[in-house]
């Protein structure tokens, strides 16, 4: 296991800079590490949309784009949903992912 | 009264009045057509305690938000027990007891830690991803139901649909292959029947026999599994481990208490939701004129799955009780206060979802709505049940057309209790789509 830093702008503009283990999801990052905005309802099945981040574009490549069962997720909360927006708990880090930056969505 | 939706041009949605006074949820007319109650509430007095039941009714989205976010100073466990075969207990628990192979107290409804721990080893079996490798079986099984009723040309489709689709699929998913539907659906309103109050003794004594039948049939199941594992929940829960030291896996009794809980929180829920589809079908042919267009276009399939819950959520009131004095919605509550969280009040709230009672797929934050709950104890099955229902509505709009109801809306009679909204018996007329 490797420690890679992720770093989270809560949605209050808040920055967070987090330890995390390559194989561990940036949600468990998050959410293990008290990110505020982070709630992962449902322990990270993407099924409730409240991992929600939006990645930093030049980060966005290195993550890659949500598949078809995370789409419809982000579709039923299409109010805050952009172009670089992924459930944090269907993005597993690697070292590539070192220094990760992603911002909190809002959940209403 | 005042229209408060008049400039957003919304049908009129009602607002306060004396309901409240002289109403309780328990009333057979307030539990069976609920929704100006709810208006009253959120209007007037959002967390009301309703003396018949002996409960405060959270009606408002944010207070309900905010309690399922704490889940330690609002404890499910608390709120279950005093819930839970209330003012029959321990003569309940004596029958389990003595004729059901025991008392298994439900593990799930539960307060962190522990139910973190339980969470955990549950969550494996419930992932959207593996959910989404169910599709074709569930597909077949839909379909199958389905050609047996389509040329009947009227059903009650409580009976013919909802009821053993729901039930064929939460057996093949346990692993269950020989079953006696009826007795299924027996020991589930049994079952949901123990946090409904309104049973009474003679009900009480009738649905603990029920209980006592699903336990022996869940036991043997059990039994097998732990020798002969297979690929499905029983033997997921049977065999879950985790890397917690002191405790790795499930105990047997909480084993028996969480395949009855998936057996039966799977079943008349889902059920309900279906039988809810063929009401909007029968009532609102413009959503059945879109979904006629769409049947294969899942997005919009999604979408009006949530809209669905969104707008008639088969669960309307689970509880809470507080653990200590808290302030929640402007309300000083003492601590032993017994809440029921009101999710269809929720999703009827204007300032959320505006022009609630317009069945609506194209809502931007369709995903806020709280048919499944919130926080640590947001339904564990959701994906699972998306899926059924969105099955469902795929095969019926490619097969069936012309729905019609064949009773009055008025006539539509609802099971008696405070925790579900669930259509007892819906007859339908339909022709096969050409
Ligand atoms: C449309 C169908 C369904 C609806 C509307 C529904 C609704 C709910 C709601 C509102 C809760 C929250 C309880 C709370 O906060 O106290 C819940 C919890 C739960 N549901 Fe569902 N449910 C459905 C289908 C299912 C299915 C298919 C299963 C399993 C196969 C299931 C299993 C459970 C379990 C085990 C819990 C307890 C979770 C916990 O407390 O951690 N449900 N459900
Ligand atoms: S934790 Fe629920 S979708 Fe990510």
């Amino acid at each position: 296991m490797s420690a890679l830093e992720v770093t989270f702008v809560e949605e209050d503009g808040t920055v967070r800079t987090v330890a995390a283990d390559a194989g561990q999801t940036l949600m468990e990052a998050g959410k293990g590490n008290g990110v505020v905005g982070i709630l992962a309802d449902c322990g990270g099945s993407c099924a409730c949309a409240t991992c929600h981040v939006y990645v930093d574009a030049d980060w966005l490549e290195a993550v890659g784009a949500p598949d078809d069962v995370e789409a419809e997720m982000l579709d039923m909360v299409s109010d805050v949903r952009r172009d670089t927006s992924r459930l944090a708990c269907q993005i597993r880090l690697t070292d590539r992912l070192n220094g990760l930056r992603v911002a909190v969505a809002p959940y209403a | 009264m005042v229209a408060t939706t008049e400039a957003a041009g919304c049908p009129f949605t009602g607002k306060g009045g004396p309901i409240l006074e002289t109403g309780s949820l328990i009333d057979p007319e307030i539990s069976a057509r609920p929704k100006a109650y709810y208006d009253a509430m959120r209007a007037d007095d959002p967390i009301h305690l309703d003396p018949k039941l002996g409960m405060y009714l959270v009606s408002r989205f944010d207070d309900i938000q905010s309690i399922q976010r704490d889940p330690i100073t609002f404890s499910v466990y608390e709120g279950y027990n005093a819930q839970y075969a209330k003012g029959y207990f321990e003569e309940f628990k004596q029958i389990l007891e003595r004729d059901g192979g025991g008392y298994f107290p439900d593990a799930i409804m539960s307060d962190p830690p522990y139910h973190t721990r339980i969470r955990k080893l549950m969550d494996n079996a419930f992932s959207a991803h593996r959910v989404r490798e169910l599709e074709p079986r569930i597909s077949e099984i839909v379909v199958d139901v389905l050609e047996g009723m389509a040329d009947k040309g009227q059903v009650d489709v409580v009976k013919a649909f909802s009821v053993p689709v729901t039930i064929r699929v939460i057996c093949e998913q346990l692993g269950i292959a020989q079953y006696n539907a009826d007795n299924i659906q027996r020991w589930s309103l049994a079952v949901t029947a123990q946090i409904g109050r309104m049973q009474n003794r003679e009900q009480m004594i009738e649905n603990a026999k029920g209980l006592c039948e699903l336990q022996h049939f869940l036991i043997a199941q059990i039994r097998d599994r732990q020798d002969h594992p297979k690929e499905d929940m029983i033997s997921d829960l049977v065999h879950a481990r985790t890397d917690d030291q002191a405790e790795p896996t499930l105990t047997f009794k909480e084993v028996v208490s969480l395949v009855r809980a998936l057996m039966i929180a799977g079943n008349e829920t889902t059920a309900t939701a279906m039988t809810n589809m063929f009401y909007i079908l029968a009532t609102q042919p413009k959503v059945a004129e879109i979904l006629k267009r769409s049947a294969d276009d899942d997005r919009l399939l999604s979408r009006f799955v949530e809209e669905l819950l969104r707008i008639e959520p088969p669960v309307r009131g689970l509880s809470r009780m507080t653990t200590k004095e808290v302030e929640v919605g402007g309300k000083l509550l003492p601590k032993g206060a017994h809440l029921l969280l009101m999710y269809a009040s929720a999703n009827d709230q204007e300032d959320v979802f505006p022009c609630p009672r317009e069945f609506d797929m194209e809502r931007s934050n369709l995903g806020r709505h709280v048919a499944f709950g919130g926080g640590p104890h947001r339904c564990i099955g959701l994906s699972l049940a998306r899926m059924e229902i969105r099955v469902a509505a795929r095969e019926v709009i490619r097969r069936l057309d012309h729905f019609k109801l064949d009773i009055p809306v008025e006539e539509i009679r609802y099971l008696p209790t405070v925790a579900t909204h669930s259509i007892e018996k819906l007859p339908v007329s339909f022709s096969r789509r050409v």
